[in-house]
């Protein structure tokens, strides 16, 4: 009786460690993931000596003076204008190229579409740096270096979205077009009122994932704009590297006012960034 | 170009004038007349000429203040490029990229994955938080890395301290700047490899695993036996995109290393192969080498993309 009631205790926590296990694993990998964010925004509080100098994490005087300071020494206000310009002006586009080109890709018939979406879609798999100096030759002969105009106008559109919106609006019945046709709908009313709507779960996934890229890209803004007052926000960090060599404090302020926004927006659609990221992957 | 809907044709057959003319005034065409034209434009200006020049670039000894006056080279500036040393530093540091992106990310990221498959409560919620790296800013990351990591004042090397351990040389030195980089990039995208094989592993059937379990499986067999062949797809995805990202790598190398113009260091150790050909083509300004440098780019991810469509087809 004794031996057999220890040994199902044994067993029970024998059961409770390894449900427990998955847990403890995946806290860990949160705390990970988490504590350099944690650490590097409580330095950010933290004055520029206390931070070169004190390991302990929290501060031991608060302060926002290395925000107030970006704020004040460099052009941080336009280049969020700039960047959040360029991404929101790339972010419509390919959003209405993509779910355009997805209905035309999805559900017309044409001699070669086949080939063409295919021709499309394989551009995917063009590394950017083949065609960075071309487009740079392009761009520049278009008197679009140094503009937003240049970053911009290498988006338009995005294959990926192309695909992406293809594969969904396939699935949308053909039946609900040809109904809204014969009721004397146009096209472009089939695609703003049918196809559109219809679509919101995946062009919001493709808007958070186009304008996060956008958001991001370092590449391209850093070869095209070359003036500081065209500077987006990467630039602009990355600068901030010579400009304010060593002023860490700098540095972990403008890193994390690019940061939060984001974090802050992921906070409530995590799931569409997740969707939307994941896509990049899942294309093969 | 003729544009038709799925509904039938009207039979009785009318002259090739008045067909097109038909076809020419279906809302179907304009419509997809307006969307395609456009697109067409624009894929032939910014993605299909630029590949073609950058072939043509490829083979010539391209004269900056006189284009027109280029001088075909033939295989001069592949030549040239595998006489620069930089060329191989840049490949052997990719390469040693990738194979260290896969030792940090292929066996934490199926642990992770494994882990969040087999909790029922609060997935989401962990998928969340181990995600969050993957949506922040590489710039910005790389900047904070940059302050958490300084050999004498960052955050890491007083945790070490305070732990007893010694100080860590992380980006400064040499031997340890590659394989700190690759932590921080490992660190960067894991979230989104876990995703791609939680999806894998929920995917795969429940009653396979009864099944098994009712042969006497434990959980490590099950793991090994079960899991692992039927996620076979998944994680060569993983690995095709791990080896891609390395190719494509350039952002984050850029921004943590050196001050601008000095990326790569210390010395050469993180010099890949994104960052030779940029620099060939906008430090030393030689488009010619630089174009043949990307093109071989293009030709292996090409192959690796080949390789894994051929493994996809031959297992569907």
């Amino acid at each position: 009786m004794t031996v057999r009631g220890s040994q199902n205790a044994r067993d029970r926590s024998g059961q409770l460690v390894s449900r427990a296990l998955p847990h403890i694993v995946l806290l860990i990998a949160c705390f990970v993931a988490v504590a350099p964010f944690v650490w590097a925004f409580l330095g950010s509080l933290k004055p520029f000596r206390e931070l070169v100098s004190s390991s302990d994490m929290l501060p031991k005087v608060w302060t926002l003076k290395a925000y107030t300071d970006i704020l004040g020494r460099i052009n941080i206000t336009d280049a969020f204008k700039n960047s959040i310009l360029i991404g929101l002006v790339i972010t419509i586009s390919s959003l209405i190229t993509s779910s355009a080109l997805g209905y035309v890709f999805a559900k017309y018939r044409f001699p070669g579409r086949d080939l063409l979406f295919l021709l499309l879609v394989s551009t995917l798999m063009i590394p950017f740096m083949v065609i960075l100096v071309p487009l740079y030759i392009t761009v520049a002969d278009a008197g679009l270096v140094n503009s937003q105009a240049g970053v911009i106008v290498v988006s338009l559109w995005t294959s990926l979205g192309i695909f992406m919106m293809r594969q969904f609006i396939a699935n949308i019945p053909t039946e609900l077009i040809d109904a809204a046709r014969i009721d004397g709908a146009s096209e472009f009313y089939v695609y703003r009122r049918i196809i559109l709507p219809l679509s919101a779960s995946p062009l919001a996934a493709l808007g958070v994932l186009v304008f996060l890229g956008s958001w991001d890209s370092f590449l391209w803004p850093s070869t095209v704009l070359t003036s500081p007052e065209n500077q987006t926000v990467p630039l602009l960090l990355s600068g901030l590297r010579s400009l304010h060599f060593g002023r860490y404090d700098l540095w972990s302020a403008g890193s994390m006012l690019t940061i939060i926004p984001v974090m802050v927006v992921y906070l409530f659609a995590s799931r569409y960034f997740i969707r939307g990221v994941s896509m990049t992957g899942l294309k093969g | 170009m003729t544009a038709t809907t799925d509904t039938p044709r009207p039979r009785p057959r009318p002259s090739l004038r008045e067909r097109v003319g038909r076809v020419l005034s279906r809302p179907t065409f304009r419509f997809g007349a307006v969307v395609l034209l456009p697109t067409l434009i624009w894929y032939a200006i910014f993605v299909f000429a630029p590949i073609l020049r950058s072939i043509q670039l490829s083979l010539l000894d391209y004269n900056l203040l006189d284009p027109g006056s280029s001088r075909f080279a033939g295989l001069d500036n592949f030549a040239d490029l595998f006489a620069n040393h930089r060329f191989w530093v840049g490949v052997g540091n990719t390469v040693s990229w990738s194979i260290l992106s896969f030792i940090f990310i292929v066996p934490i990221s199926l642990l992770l994955a494994a882990c969040l498959a087999s909790v029922s409560r609060g997935r989401a919620v962990y998928q969340a938080v181990i995600f969050l790296p993957v949506v922040v800013s590489v710039v910005a990351l790389g900047v904070l890395f940059r302050v958490l990591m300084d050999p004498q004042v960052g955050f890491f090397n007083r945790v070490l301290a305070m732990v007893g351990l010694p100080a860590f040389s992380w980006l400064s030195s040499s031997d340890t700047a590659l394989v700190t980089l690759v932590g921080i990039s490992a660190w960067k995208s894991i979230g989104l490899f876990v995703v791609i094989l939680t999806a894998g592993m929920l995917n795969i059937p429940g009653e396979v695993y009864d099944a098994a379990r009712v042969d006497g499986a434990g959980r490590w067999q099950l793991f090994r036996r079960v899991t692992l062949p039927l996620l076979l797809p998944t994680l060569a995805l993983v690995m095709v995109l791990i080896t891609i990202g390395s190719l494509q790598e350039y952002t984050l190398p850029t921004v943590v290393t050196g001050a601008p113009g000095l990326q790569g260091g210390p010395g050469e150790s993180t010099l890949l192969y994104n960052l030779v050909v940029y620099d060939e083509a906008f430090t030393y300004v030689r488009f010619g080498t630089a174009s043949a440098a990307a093109l071989i780019e293009f030709v292996v991810i090409l192959g690796i993309s080949l390789v894994w469509l051929r493994v996809l087809r031959a297992r569907y």
